[in-house]
């Protein structure tokens, strides 16, 4: 198992290599660069090759990129260019926030989709079943941004309970703190929770059909033992690998929650820098991105062996 | 005690206490629709950084309610007879944020910085005429010129020239260091930025705030909603579309000032068919102003002949303008070739809500005299790059620039900066009547030379200027003392907030 979790950090450093080579060939076709954005629309060519220079632009594609790739690895992730301000507490303040959001998310997506899907199983066919079928399905398939703007009119807006976005750190207090992650948190679950409740509602349904829970229903075992003991924890195998792949979906529906809750995270820094062709910022977010994903990949693969004896890895 | 049961049902349902964040009673939060992308007042170039500049810093001259050039870190100036040398006085005892006494060196270190082609700010442009910058003493500077400009103090209201610490240049991306009512104490990129009251402030008695929190909130229903909860008391630069969901609002004020911004439908005069005047007159004509107006930006603007503005004294309101003429605009088709009209294509930058409805519009309204337009939705860099100064027909606009000069001559002058990169419009007439309005001593004369280029303009029609943009801000009734700017800055030097 150690040397499996060895292999897999070895080739998640290589995926990081690549991915950062990628980036930086993307950023180097798209049409316009920084130079162009901080002159602005018509700015004098002698001015733009004036700013390259500045910012060592002007050099061919391999040496910029040994010049990021040398001084990333030293640990200096350098200045964005366009604002101007050192690139690591900036992003990891963000990462940070966007961490928070999707941990809160994801805790809620795993205890409430299990439930509704345990339940649903339960009450196969009955109304409670058909509810919460329509209920997740309205949230996997209505756009996250259509639900948060919902939630926000609703309780920022009429009940004027929670506020309408933003974040405040947790030094200004605990209930400000958690206020402000209602919403985007709830939103996020809403969006995502379908996955597992589908998924552990279908896998709960086949166990309870199957020849081991009869076997213990018809040795006498409580039905409350019979569910947890030998159904459910075999019908959440499956639902341990869905929740992995939310991890991904959490990343990415991430970053449109962040622009309708107006808040701080890493989703928006990137698509800031992406905007702005800040090649080191880009470069900055994308890797610790990449890294949050395969890490919670790596995770999940654990977990999963670690759940099913069945499953080993050499 | 409203706001006392919301809290005390906050605190029931959700067990979280007090919701919304406690700031100092004076301090007024603002909600702006983007992240700034610098902190350099140097280098900034959209609106967003315009306001945190115009709040934390200086420049040696500002721009009145009227569009009138007043002292600010300069306290006079004067110029000799041929408009060639230039002498600021300099106020004294003003501070940085910093504590250090603001001098002439500072001034003539922020002229060549702006000056320095690879700092990249887009002031440069209009300092082309400027050949040296020297101190005299501590608190005058001199500036002399290659050709005389009598405009030449009105350059110093310009967003980008403002006055910055010599000694921290380097640092003013992460802690910005300026002489204006407000310093800096944080930004957080995506979130807000926070400002609090400088005490040392050169004007006795303002601010009158303790501070100011400038909220991003990009989704317009984010900030229709924090206004209503009264999370934020100024939404700025509102959109139409925003301030028609505002009307039932009954605490918050709509206020509205019509602008030098414009948009228009820009033609390339020197591609086919367009480098006929007769085409770009043809369809000026197929074109209703008004119509543009009403539909594009739902009322909140108003027509104009060029990118001066018809609340400006150097307006030419001689000149009517009418309504759409289909039958001159066909006989103007017919007589430069095309009687039945065209095929083009109209480019448009995604996401910009108004320019795309510009297109809209104008397409339906050439399609009545024969010209059959294909809209072409382009994202912005490529717009850009490829569509601006080079495409035959596309939709464009911008913001308003602080002075009368710098608003048309970069447009219209054949030696214009921004001429070649939009239209490429070429007329001996209007370089003479821009070059004399720049060396004229007399406002009189200065008036009527815009008002002879507002008529020149209207023999070749460079392109269409489909209106002026109104700048709109909603505003919370208890903030007290606030008014829109034609800049789009946000004074909130007598700005209070009431009860």
């Amino acid at each position: 198992m150690l040397t499996y979790i060895l292999r897999r950090l070895f080739s998640i450093a290589f995926i990081l290599v690549g991915v950062s080579v990628i980036v930086f060939l993307i950023v180097n076709v798209m049409p316009g660069d920084v130079a162009h954005f901080i002159a602005g629309q018509f700015a004098s060519a002698d001015v733009i090759e004036a700013i390259r220079a500045r910012l060592g632009l002007d050099q061919p594609l391999g040496v910029r990129y040994w010049h990021w790739a040398s001084a990333f690895l030293s640990g200096n992730l350098g200045d964005s260019i366009v604002m101007q301000r050192p690139i690591g507490p900036m992003v990891t303040e963000a990462f940070g926030r966007s961490a928070l959001l999707a941990a809160v998310s994801f805790v809620f997506v795993a205890v409430f989709g299990i439930l509704f899907g345990v339940l649903a199983a339960l009450n196969h066919n009955r109304a409670v079943d058909h509810i919460t079928s329509i209920f997740t399905y309205l949230g996997i398939s209505v756009p996250e941004f259509f639900w948060g703007i919902v939630l926000i009119l609703f309780f920022a807006g009429y009940l004027q309970i929670l506020p309408s976005g933003g974040f405040v750190p947790l030094s200004q207090g605990f209930g400000p703190w958690a206020a402000h992650l209602v919403l985007p948190a709830a939103t996020l679950t809403f969006t995502l929770i379908a996955h597992i409740s589908r998924q552990t509602r279908s896998s709960m349904l086949e166990v309870l059909t199957s020849n081991y829970v009869r076997n213990a229903r018809a040795k006498g075992m409580p039905e409350r033992l019979v569910l947890m003991r030998h159904a459910l924890k075999n019908a959440l195998l499956p639902t341990v690998t869905v929740l992995a792949i939310d991890i991904g979906w959490l990343l990415g529906g991430i970053v449109v929650i962040e622009s309708v809750f107006s808040f701080p995270g890493i989703g928006r820094l990137l698509l800031f820098a992406i905007e702005r062709h800040d090649i080191a910022l880009i470069q900055a977010s994308v890797l610790l991105i990449t890294t949050a994903y395969c890490l919670s990949n790596l995770a999940a693969d654990v977990v999963y062996a670690y759940l099913n004896p069945k499953i080993r890895y050499a | 005690m409203k706001r006392h049961l919301l809290r005390l049902l906050a605190a029931a349902s959700l067990g979280l206490g007090l919701v919304a964040t406690t700031f100092a009673a004076g301090t007024i939060n603002i909600a702006i629709g983007s992240s700034l992308n610098t902190l350099d007042p140097n280098v900034v170039r959209i609106g967003e950084e315009y306001v945190f500049n115009g709040l934390v810093y200086n420049g040696l001259v500002r721009i009145d309610a009227n569009g009138r050039i007043q002292p600010d870190l300069a306290t006079s100036w004067a110029a000799s007879s041929d408009l060639k040398k230039w002498t600021f006085q300099l106020r004294h005892g003003v501070k940085f944020h910093s504590g250090r006494e603001m001098e002439a060196d500072d001034v003539v270190a922020m002229v060549n910085r702006v000056l320095d082609k690879a700092v990249g700010s887009t002031a440069r442009g209009n300092l082309s005429m400027v050949t040296e910058t020297k101190a005299v003493g501590k608190y005058s500077v001199e500036f002399t010129l290659s050709q005389p400009y009598a405009g030449f103090p009105d350059l110093f209201a310009e967003h980008q020239m403002k006055v910055v610490p010599r000694d921290k240049i380097g640092s003013l991306g992460v802690q910005p260091d300026g002489t204006g009512p407000f310093k800096f104490v944080s930004y957080t990129p995506g979130d807000r930025v926070v400002l609090a009251k400088n005490p040392a402030y050169y004007l006795p008695g303002e601010p009158k705030l303790d501070g100011v929190v400038l909220r991003i909130i990009p989704e317009t229903a984010a900030q229709i909603v924090a206004l209503h909860s009264g999370e934020i008391d100024i939404a700025w630069n509102v959109s139409p579309e925003m301030v028609s969901l505002l009307k039932s609002e009954p605490a918050i004020a709509i206020d509205t000032v019509a602008t030098g911004a414009w948009e228009g439908l820009i033609m390339n005069n020197t591609t086919k068919p367009f480098d006929d005047p007769r085409v770009r007159k043809a369809v000026a004509a197929a074109i209703d102003k008004q119509t543009l107006v009403d539909a594009v930006l739902l009322g909140r603007g108003t027509t104009t002949l060029s990118p001066i503005p018809s609340n400006s004294v150097y307006f030419n309101s001689d000149i009517k303008i009418g309504p759409a003429d289909i039958a001159a605009a066909k006989k103007l088709l017919t007589e430069a070739g095309y009687p039945n009209g065209f095929e083009t294509s109209l480019y448009l930058p995604i996401g910009r809500p108004t320019r795309e409805r510009l297109g809209i519009v104008a397409s339906e309204a050439l399609k009545a005299v024969g010209i059959k337009v294909t809209l072409q939705r382009v994202p912005w860099d490529q717009f850009n790059k490829e569509i601006e100064g080079k495409a035959p027909f596309y939709a464009d606009g911008f913001f308003s620039r602080s002075t009368i000069d710098t608003s048309v001559y970069p447009f219209y002058h054949s030696s214009g900066s921004w001429n070649s990169g939009l239209w490429h419009y070429k007329n001996a007439d209007v370089d003479r009547l821009l070059d004399e309005a720049r060396a004229t001593a007399s406002d009189a004369e200065r008036v009527k030379l815009y008002k002879q280029f507002q008529a020149a303009i209207q023999t070749d029609v460079p392109s269409v200027i489909a209106y002026n943009v109104n700048h709109t801000n909603a505003v919370n009734k208890k903030v007290v003392g606030f008014k829109s700017s034609p800049l789009l800055l946000l004074n909130l030097s007598s700005v209070s907030i009431g009860q």
